[in-house]
């Protein structure tokens, strides 16, 4: 018990103190950063926080963040759990290029789709509109979410499956009044990692939006850049403050998050 | 997962790129074979600046204080001498910028208005066929600027105008100078390594370079290179894009040399240049080095940077010194500017207009006063105040040429791989500067 | 997928779907009838459809009209006229740098593999047993990870640099004597990046190896334990094996990432890969020459060089490693 406890004191300090050290430089200004960089705030520059806390952009770009990262997750999740159900319980003819289809996905680094990505956007009347990023965030979420979806909807049982068809209830109904209850946890992971990768998503969101007051948190941060300088306290307390909603959705998921994952790999 | 924290990276790092402009296969000032630029004239269909209202979207990187103010103040009074003309004001993170003006330029919608950095860069741009050939609008005013602005003509013609310029040069610490015992500044490459060494003695770090991020570097390599290279010479390698020329080679012996003598800060290849606090800047600002060579933007990057408020008094600014037996013009400088041009969209006369009212003297008065750089129009050259400004406008002004940042000067691919090479080659300089060399010209 | 029943073969044939498995249920499913055919064929297209739209139309399209560019010589701005065909490629291949990123790559993604594995596997182990601020210690570990790239580059390039905060403990716990130049030093650089995106990612790892954990039931390590098996027996004999699947799942996920990893190394050794080139990557090349660089085309053949292995990799993982997972499972698929 002793080494456990050790251990996992020397693991939080190395995790933990660069996570105190974002939080503490943003209480500081950028100049007594540079002048050392190892200081404790002196002195405390709450200010740092309040002007962002107070300031109506803050706001507004969380709550694009937050619209964009809801409408992207919901979509990744609902319909990647609905292609993992069919590639994980119907046998029908191409079912494995299918899913190797989705895999590639995540085989690619996305920048290569980043300009002909832009110039479909425009033609389709989406640039400087919310959907124009929340569409295409949830079209690269979606082969993760059936990587990790399908191995754990093949775990549930056929039976019962069988037992809700005897009982006249049709496929698409087991799905979504049996399996999509039973797979809960799983479903709160791809969750998470759909919403986390959506609320830090910067290229696609700097692509399309022009228009300062569509802008989401990461771009936001370019408030305190200029072309020459940046505000690095104020980027750190701004990132600080950014960070919160999505912690607080891992806080709120982890109580599934663990039970959630085992289901793949349980068979 | 990390696929979409490479794909979430990419756009993070995005936001670094440096200029935009597409490369040129094989020559650089083919431009006019390659698109055929509409005249403005053509493009729009009024041409009485008085008649039709007009709206023109204005992308620039003024995103912050004190000049996004500055900025917004100019619309005002543009707009108030010209009641059918209203201006929108985007402003845009430089870096960010920078990443949407190509799909912006590809796409069928680009601003009226964007910023510029002329010269080879600007060449490319123009194969987009997006650049509004403005010759017709400026040639009575544009000479008024001086030999500066011809960087923003291509093939005789002008596809943009300066609004402000900039220079490379030695910014120094004069108390640390002081301190060394320094009483004058080095106007010749070994003066300045004895100063170095004086410098050391005192345990005073000489030179802070941001060598991570590879620009810094490349002052250094092309300073030596106007230094050796004659004027036509430094020219014709830009056209051609090729360094065969040998006072290319001797420019890369030279650097060695220099860089044997111990001049920069413990770890300099992985310090950045600006913005952090751990910028070569930043010590600078400190006091933890006496000098830099920048641009003259070092006072205002470094400036939020130290709580010293009396950084300006304490800094001072000398040009890049003479090497012994070079062939160059030991008073040429490099440097830059920014402009900006017009799109083929854009309505004209009135795009032109806004340009030109962008350089008269008392609008350039307001943009020097908040720092952007030194004033476009040699008549504004009063707004300075900070005296190592005015020092750097000085050697500006008196400089026989100016040597545009060969990243800029090159058509883009060319010049980037010009900036990778010497920024790989710090790391072991080695006196031939082969890979410099071949640089421009591969690998894509 | 079950290989017990010909059924679930799925790809053997229509004629398949006559021999329906066993159980209660498949009485009614003997014997082929059109409007079953159509009802899951409604079905496949209604569940399928949508997702697979989205996909084909957000993500494989620019791909491939993103593919079609490598075969030119581009900078994404004037006409696409100069047809080059795979001469991008040959160019790649040729690059020394393009060879050393290659290195450069695979040395990554071979520690990772060695060294997070291990890591995240032991630390998972610890996280697994009760003591108190367990559920913190969790919510701790993982919290890196969701912090963006750019912040962790800012931090640590601050905490790494001469004298910064490294330096500083290092000399206070006595290893004064190991400080190095973490971000100048050539041969030191690529292991530094290393270590911090250690730090950004073993969160995820940890708590998918934890998920894995949760799903072995404790009565079978105490069986070993009874039968006389020291802790490590245990655990190499029962559960690592039965934590097989995920450790397969873990290994594909980070390998893929390591392929492509970017992000930490741009922004803390610049988009020059580092001093000298020294911790350049396929993904910081990638950047540098298709991005920065604006040579469009050639950045793209790049990319399609980096799919290739990356998709390598993941066929031959699924042919030899994936499979094994998917036998057994309880599942009976539609027929």
């Amino acid at each position: 018990m002793p080494a456990t406890y050790l251990v996992s004191i020397v693991i939080l300090g190395i995790t933990v103190v660069p996570l105190l050290y974002v939080f503490l430089d943003g209480a500081r200004s950028t100049a007594q950063i540079s002048n050392s960089s190892t200081a404790l705030p002196n002195p405390w520059v709450w200010s740092n926080y309040a002007t962002i806390l107070s300031s109506a952009s803050f706001w507004e770009f969380l709550g694009n963040s937050a619209l964009i990262a809801g409408v992207a997750t919901a979509l990744a999740v609902g319909l990647g759990s609905m292609a993992a159900f069919a590639l994980s319980r119907y046998a029908f003819r191409g079912r494995e290029v299918f899913y190797t289809l989705f895999i590639s996905g995540i085989l690619f680094p996305i920048g290569i789709a980043a300009l002909p990505l832009f110039l479909q956007l425009q033609l389709l009347g989406l640039l400087d509109n919310q959907f124009g990023v929340a569409l295409p965030e949830a079209a690269f979420s979606l082969p993760i979410t059936i990587l990790i979806l399908r191995p754990f909807m093949r775990a549930i049982p056929g039976d019962l499956e069988d037992a809700a068809l005897v009982d006249g209830a049709g496929r698409l109904r087991f799905f979504v009044q049996i399996l999509l209850p039973l797979c809960k946890p799983a479903l709160v992971t791809v969750s998470l990692l759909a919403f986390v990768t959506s609320w830090n998503q910067f290229l696609l969101p700097l692509l399309v939006f022009t228009t300062q007051s569509h802008f989401t948190l990461p771009l936001g941060v370019s408030t305190y850049q200029s072309t020459y300088s940046a505000d690095t306290a104020l980027i750190l307390a701004f990132t600080a403050l950014a960070a919160v909603p999505a912690l607080g959705a891992f806080m709120f998921a982890e109580r599934y998050l663990v039970a959630g994952a085992s289901g793949a790999v349980k068979g | 997962m990390r696929s979409s924290r490479a794909l979430a990276a990419v756009a993070i790092a995005a936001a670094t790129v440096t200029a935009a402009a597409a490369c040129s296969s094989g020559g650089s000032s083919s431009s006019s074979s390659s698109s055929t630029p509409v005249t403005s004239t053509s493009a729009s269909t009024s041409t009485s600046a008085s008649a039709t209202p007009v709206t023109l979207t204005w992308w620039n990187n003024a995103n912050t204080q004190p000049l996004l103010g500055v900025f917004q103040n100019i619309i005002k009074g543009f707009e108030a001498t010209h009641p059918n003309i209203t201006i929108t004001n985007v402003p845009m993170q430089n870096e960010q910028f920078k990443t949407k003006i190509t799909p912006a330029l590809r796409g069928n919608s680009p601003p009226d208005i964007f910023q510029q950095w002329g010269s080879g860069q600007q060449a490319t741009q123009i194969q987009s066929g997006k650049l509004a050939d403005i010759s017709s609008q400026v040639n009575s005013w544009i000479s008024s600027l001086g030999a500066p602005a011809t960087a923003w003509q291509t093939s005789g013609k002008w596809y943009g105008v300066p609004y402000d310029l900039h220079v490379v040069g030695f910014w120094y610490r004069k108390d640390l100078f002081q301190q060394a015992g320094i009483t004058s500044t080095p106007t010749t490459v070994p003066e300045l390594e004895a100063d170095n060494a004086k410098l050391r003695a005192h345990n005073i770090t000489p030179i802070t370079i941001g060598s991570k991020d590879g620009w810094p570097d490349a002052f250094y390599w092309e300073y030596f290179a106007i230094r050796e290279c004659s004027q036509s010479t430094v020219a014709q390698a830009m056209s051609s894009v090729s360094l065969s020329a040998p006072c290319f080679t001797k420019a890369s012996a030279d650097l060695a040399a220099f860089m044997k003598t111990n001049p920069f800060q413990t770890g300099f290849l992985g310090t950045p240049a600006q913005s952090v606090p751990n910028s070569s800047v930043a010590a600078l600002a400190n006091g933890k080095a006496a000098m830099e060579l920048q641009g003259d933007w070092d006072l205002a990057a470094g400036a939020g940077l130290t709580t010293d408020k009396n950084l300006a008094s304490k800094l001072g600014w000398f040009p890049f010194p003479a090497v012994p037996g070079g062939a160059g013009d030991p008073k040429a400088v490099l440097g830059g500017g920014d402009g900006y041009s017009c799109t083929t969209a854009a309505s004209q006369p009135a795009c032109a207009e806004f340009l030109q009212y962008l350089t008269t003297p008392a609008v350039q008065a307001q943009i020097i006063g908040a720092g952007a750089g030194l004033p476009a129009n040699p008549q504004a050259a009063s707004a300075l105040t900070v005296p190592a400004e005015q020092a750097a406008a000085a050697a500006n002004a008196a400089a026989p040429y100016v040597a545009v940042y060969f990243d800029i000067a090159l058509p883009t691919t060319a010049g980037q791989n010009l900036d990778n090479a010497v920024a790989k080659w710090f790391s072991s300089p080695e006196p031939t500067g082969a890979s410099i060399i071949s640089s421009v010209s591969g690998p894509a | 997928m079950t290989r017990s029943t010909a059924a679930d073969a799925g790809l053997t044939g229509p004629g398949a779907a006559d021999t329906a498995a066993p159980g209660p249920g498949a009485v009614r499913r003997r014997g082929r009838s059109r409007l079953r055919k159509l009802r899951k064929a409604t079905e496949l297209t209604i569940l399928l459809g949508p997702g697979l739209v989205l996909f084909l139309g957000f993500v494989l399209a620019p791909i491939v009209v993103g593919a079609y560019y490598s075969l030119y010589d581009w900078n994404g701005l004037g006409p696409l006229t100069h047809f080059w065909g795979l001469h991008n490629y040959k160019i790649a291949f040729n690059d020394p740098a393009f060879v050393q990123a290659i290195e450069h790559t695979l040395i990554l993604t071979g520690l990772a593999l060695v060294i997070q594995g291990p890591l995240s596997l032991g630390i998972a182990m610890l996280l697994n047993r009760k003591f108190r601020g367990r559920a913190l210690m969790r919510l701790v570990v993982f919290a890196p990870y969701v912090l963006p790239p750019a912040v962790t580059a800012v931090m640590w390039s601050l905490m790494l640099q001469p004298g910064g905060l490294v330096d500083q403990v290092m000399k206070a716990v006595g290893l004064g004597g190991l400080v190095q130049l973490w971000l100048a030093n050539i041969h030191v650089v690529l292991y530094t990046n290393f270590a911090v995106l250690t730090w950004q990612y073993l969160g995820f790892g940890i708590v998918l190896l934890l998920a894995g954990l949760q799903g072995i039931p404790p009565e079978l390590k105490e069986a070993a334990a009874i039968d006389g098996a020291s802790p490590w027996q245990a655990t190499r004999r029962v559960v690592l094996p039965l934590l097989g699947p995920t450790i397969r799942i873990w290994v594909f996920i980070t390998v893929i990432g390591s392929l492509q990893v970017f992000d930490i190394i741009f922004l803390i050794s610049g988009n020059n890969g580092g001093p000298g080139g020294a911790a350049d990557t396929m993904g910081t090349y990638l950047y540098r020459t298709g991005f920065q660089s604006q040579a469009f085309s050639y950045g793209t053949a790049i990319a399609i060089i980096m799919f290739i292995f990356c998709f390598t990799f993941c066929l031959v993982y699924q042919r030899y490693a994936l499979r094994r997972d998917t036998a057994g499972a309880l599942t009976r698929a539609v027929t």
